[in-house]
């Protein structure tokens, strides 16, 4: 049905589209000038924000068109949006820099300022140099998350602890940011490589359902709690801090039943991928079988085995088909899972704030806070996010395929950009250790923070090898390239919330 | 002997050069490292928390393979030794080749690498020298210092740029192995310990990492130390005042804050913390005699200090808790934060005549199970409270440090020449027909890395010949040499 509508959309010039956002984003700002008037405070931190939203919100609108129904006259009004929400964007880091007095780096709240404002350099840059238009389509509403959650964990200005004052500090998060950023786009490039490499749409819904999978599992196996509560982080809501029992000891409170419907929706996610395998059993038992043939070739080369085993052996056996039925009931199961997750983010978004708890010195119950479950959000958001993809990926491939540039142009790119990535890791981690050594005289600890990074690191130093000594290019690049981005979305993420370490500022 | 030597060291050689031993070790550890930050280690963690997360069995095998100390394990070591042996071995087995392309550039292409080229172009040309002209203005007008290469009968044109790109990769090795060299020699002979000082104490002895002592061969004393606190009371800055005393004088003085240590004789000192230590610098009081007459004193005391009030009696400040408790009329220490602060205050009074001295506990506050307040022949009234504070100093001897800032120096340069320093090299031979007597300008480029900018480039070099050569006039071979020794 949804296809049926953006094929009946596609003959028009598209201004419907542009004319709504841009109605939109003239409503909101109306709406914003009203209140300034209201309030009387015209460059605040919050308007400034709030314009950056309104018009990054315009902008993945746009480019979301521009990637579902490929009207090239989005990208301009589309790009527009993004300039205006990038100045807005620059006066509120400068705001927060100029209010704080120092670089917009101390906090989760911060970091997310600067990230979000990379992200948008980042996607103007592709676009205008390297021609890549439809990268919109995925760093907006990214940037769109960044914002709404930094509405949620907006903080006041908090001084920095001694450690923190250095300008080595400030060199190494920016850039980690910049190198960061710099994974995630090249990350993007493979999986568009990966597109134009004609992979196969199922193998896309495989790993778009695992990927929510695991988020959901995530979530699930560390939160869950007997009889369906789901416990989250107790937040002070004075303080503005997480509650801490002792030393790196959260205060856990545990919000009912909303584990129940978190269970039930990653049951639903899996859907997709047990479909998945299942239309692939025979296939999968096939190859399986067909191991002990296949190793006879490769051994066949050093004068081991049998050459031609594989052959003799598939005349025998012929491959499986594929059971297409069940694989378009997995298409259908998406469907269900993103209208599940939504309501389970729905749901999470409204009980976050629910559970009571006792406080420690004072008498009386506190709530607890969404802004307390900053990940746990992002992850639902991103799951709803790569599912959405997915089916943008299924309902418009051969336009997707048309408006890309050629796999070759997306394979050099995406190395151009890890040549970009790979010598700013380096000096971010040599910053690093550089003030390391300032502040805790020494300046490698094995932390796993720093391990982490050097973990990435080295994944991409073996890429740099495979790729140049040993001329890897396609699939296997890009294999490469997207397990570098896992890496590097664990040692931001996972380091700092499932490992212990020094690295407790961010 | 069967085995013959020299294959067998051949073999090893190749095998310890070759990328393939390269990727596994770095693979391996990857893995290792991982391993590291997944399982608690123990110089950083706590031995009971080490004991609450495993089982008994579990920790014995895990400290038994030295996984819970992967950083530090002799396997780690060695692998990094691989790691490094593996890179010099590349880097030896691979150098020679580089060196002669280096040392030796290939100036004029010969026939079958002409045919195997890529860029490469052929434009037609009236004669060997105009063609040659041409180029070399073309290649002038790009920026690059065109050479005239004379082979027995041909001529050819050379320029390139960047000759030392192809050096860059063995730099960013040197780099590294300069980098595993600092760290070992850190490892080997380097040390890490912590020293707190009171204010005005002097001290060189620190407590390592793993608990001994260590005496420096000079003392540090800390003349004074403070805190700036924020508006809201978060700590802003904490600094110490310290003097290097070495033979009896002042060597070196020094405020230090965080992240600016002082460093003496190869050793630093950071700050790392400031607090209260629990003591107390000066308690002030007013003391008036019980009966009333008499004259008031004001006192100032120290802990253990003695202080006459008349000709009788004297005061000692005997105890201070900073924070107490009390419990079957002892009072207890509970901890060193100054929370719940008691002070014990012991007055002795011995009138004339009398043959024993009186004691007469005084407290503050006046805690009823063990205090005499009222009994006292003085009464006191505290004024102010001054507490002693530490400052805790970081202390850290590290030899291998210039090898690895040097390194990292040399790693960034490397690294900077590897990615974004292009060797481009062009050549331009005349080639004639003998049989028809046609000649043209066979045109080549190269380039060791992105490949398509440059071939952007070289297509501008050829259009830039091309147009060249309609505006020189085809006049007689000669005269153009002249030109071309003039310029």
């Amino acid at each position: 049905m949804a296809r049926a509508q953006a094929e009946q959309q596609q003959p028009t010039t598209g201004m419907t589209l542009i004319v709504m956002v841009g109605l939109a984003i003239a409503f909101l700002l109306l709406m914003a000038f009203l209140n300034v008037i209201k309030s009387g405070n015209v460059l605040s931190e919050t308007n400034l924000l709030f314009a950056t939203l309104i018009f990054y919100a315009g902008a993945g609108a746009l480019y979301l068109g521009f990637g579902v129904t490929g009207t090239e006259s989005y990208v301009k009004f589309a790009s527009l949006a993004t300039w205006l929400g990038l100045i807005a964007n620059t006066a509120a880091v400068a705001h927060r820099w100029y209010e704080a007095g120092h670089a917009p780096f101390s906090s989760v709240y911060e970091m997310l300022l600067s990230f979000v404002w990379t992200l948008a350099v980042l996607t103007l840059v592709a676009e205008k140099k390297f021609g890549v238009k439809v990268i919109g389509t995925v760093t907006m509403p990214v940037a769109i998350v960044g914002v709404v959650l930094m509405q949620l964990l907006r903080t006041e200005v908090h001084p920095l602890v001694p450690a923190l004052q250095s300008t080595w500090l400030h060199v190494h998060v920016t850039l980690a940011m910049l190198a960061y950023a710099a994974c995630a786009l090249s990350f993007a490039l493979a999986m568009m490589f990966l597109i134009q490499d004609n992979m196969k749409t199922e193998t896309f819904l495989a790993v778009t359902s695992a990927s929510a999978l695991a988020i959901y599992a995530g979530v699930v196996l560390t939160r869950f709690e007997k009889w369906g509560g789901l416990s989250l982080v107790a937040w002070d809501p004075e303080r503005k801090s997480e509650v801490f029992l002792s030393r790196g000891v959260r205060l856990f409170v545990s919000v009912p039943d909303l584990g129940w419907l978190l269970l039930l929706t990653t049951l639903v996610v899996a859907a997709p991928l047990f479909l998945y395998l299942v239309s692939r059993y025979a296939k999968i038992v096939w190859y399986f079988r067909s191991l002990p043939a296949r190793w006879a070739d490769t051994f066949s080369m050093r004068g081991l085995g049998d050459a031609g085993a594989t052959g003799a052996w598939i005349k025998i056996h012929p491959e499986p088909q594929n059971k297409e039925g069940w694989a378009l009931l997995a298409n259908r199961a998406v469907f269900l899972s993103i209208l599940l997750q939504i309501m389970a983010l729905v749901m999470f978004v409204v009980r976050a704030n629910d559970a009571r708890y006792p406080s420690l010195d004072a008498d009386g119950l506190f709530p607890t806070s969404l802004a307390a479950s900053p990940f746990i959000l992002s992850g639902l958001v991103g799951g709803v996010f790569i599912s959405l993809l997915y089916l943008l990926l299924l309902w418009r491939r051969p336009d997707l395929g048309r408006l890309l540039p050629s796999a070759d142009d997306l394979d050099r790119i995406t190395y151009k950009t890890i040549c970009l990535a790979f010598p700013l890791l380096t000096l971010m981690i040599a910053a690093g250790a550089y003030w390391a050594n300032q502040t805790w005289g020494s300046y490698w600890s094995w932390d796993p923070k720093e391990t982490w990074a050097a973990i990435t690191w080295l994944v991409y130093a073996l890429y740099l090898h495979m790729r140049i000594t040993r001329g890897w290019r396609g699939r296997r690049a890009a294999y490469f390239a997207i397990a570098g981005f896992a890496v590097v979305m664990f040692t931001f993420f996972g380091v700092t919330y499932l490992l212990p370490g020094l690295h407790a500022y961010a | 002997m069967a085995l013959d030597f020299r294959a067998v060291a051949h073999k090893s050689w190749r095998t310890i050069a070759s990328i393939q031993t390269g990727v596994v070790l770095l693979i391996l550890v990857v893995i290792l490292a991982a391993a590291g930050t997944i399982v608690l280690q123990r110089p950083v963690t706590e031995p009971d928390e080490m004991q609450s997360a495993y089982s008994p069995q579990a920790l014995r095998i895990l400290d038994a393979v030295g996984m819970t100390d992967v950083f530090h394990a002799w396997w780690f070591l060695g692998l990094m030794l691989l790691v490094s042996l593996c890179i010099t071995a590349a880097s030896i087995d691979r150098f020679p080749n580089s060196w002669r392309f280096f040392s030796r550039p290939y100036k004029y292409p010969d026939e079958s690498f002409r045919r195997a080229s890529h860029p490469q172009k052929s434009v037609a040309i009236a004669d060997e020298e105009t063609g040659l002209v041409a180029a070399q203005r073309a290649l002038h007008s790009l920026g690059f210092k065109p050479e005239r290469v004379v082979r027995e009968d041909h001529f050819g044109i050379f320029a390139e740029r960047h000759r030392i790109s192809e050096m860059a990769v063995y730099i960013v090795h040197a780099s590294l192995l300069l980098i595993f060299f600092g760290t070992i020699v850190d490892g080997l002979w380097g040390w890490r310990g912590t020293l707190n000082l009171n204010e005005g104490q002097t001290s060189n002895i620190v407590e390592l990492r793993d608990g001994s002592m260590r005496t420096l061969p000079f003392a540090i004393r800390c003349d004074s130390a403070g805190q700036e606190n924020y508006k809201d009371g978060t700590p802003k800055k904490w600094w110490s005042n310290l003097a290097v005393v070495e033979g009896g004088q002042d060597v070196k003085k020094k405020e230090i804050v965080v992240n600016d240590p002082l460093l003496y004789s190869g050793i630093r000192f950071y700050q790392s913390s400031y607090g209260p230590n629990g003591k107390v610098d000066k308690f002030s009081l007013v003391a008036t005699p019980s009966t009333g007459s008499g004259q008031t004193k004001e006192i100032a005391l120290a802990v253990d200090d003695t202080v006459p009030l008349d000709a009788d009696t004297t005061v000692r400040f005997a105890e201070f808790f900073p924070d107490y408790a009390v419990r079957d009329g002892q009072v207890y220490r509970k901890s060193n934060d100054l929370e719940n602060p008691a002070a014990h205050l012991i007055v002795t009074s011995k009138r004339a005549g009398e043959s024993n001295a009186k004691n007469f506990d005084v407290w503050f506050p006046p805690l009823e199970e063990v205090a005499d307040n009222s009994k006292s022949p003085w009464q006191f009234h505290a004024t102010d409270l001054k507490m002693g504070h530490f400052t805790g100093l970081q202390v850290s001897h590290e030899p291998g440090q210039w090898a690895v800032w040097s390194g990292v120096v040399l790693l960034g340069i490397g690294l900077a020449f590897v990615f974004y320093v292009v060797h481009m090299r062009f050549w331009a031979v005349p080639v004639c027909d003998p049989k028809t007597g046609k000649c043209s300008l066979w045109i080549g480029g190269s380039a060791n890395r992105n490949r398509d900018a440059f071939e952007q480039r070289f297509n501008d070099l050829v259009a830039s010949v091309e147009e060249g050569l309609k505006t020189i006039p085809s006049s007689s071979p000669r005269e153009q040499v002249a030109t071309v020794v003039a310029n």
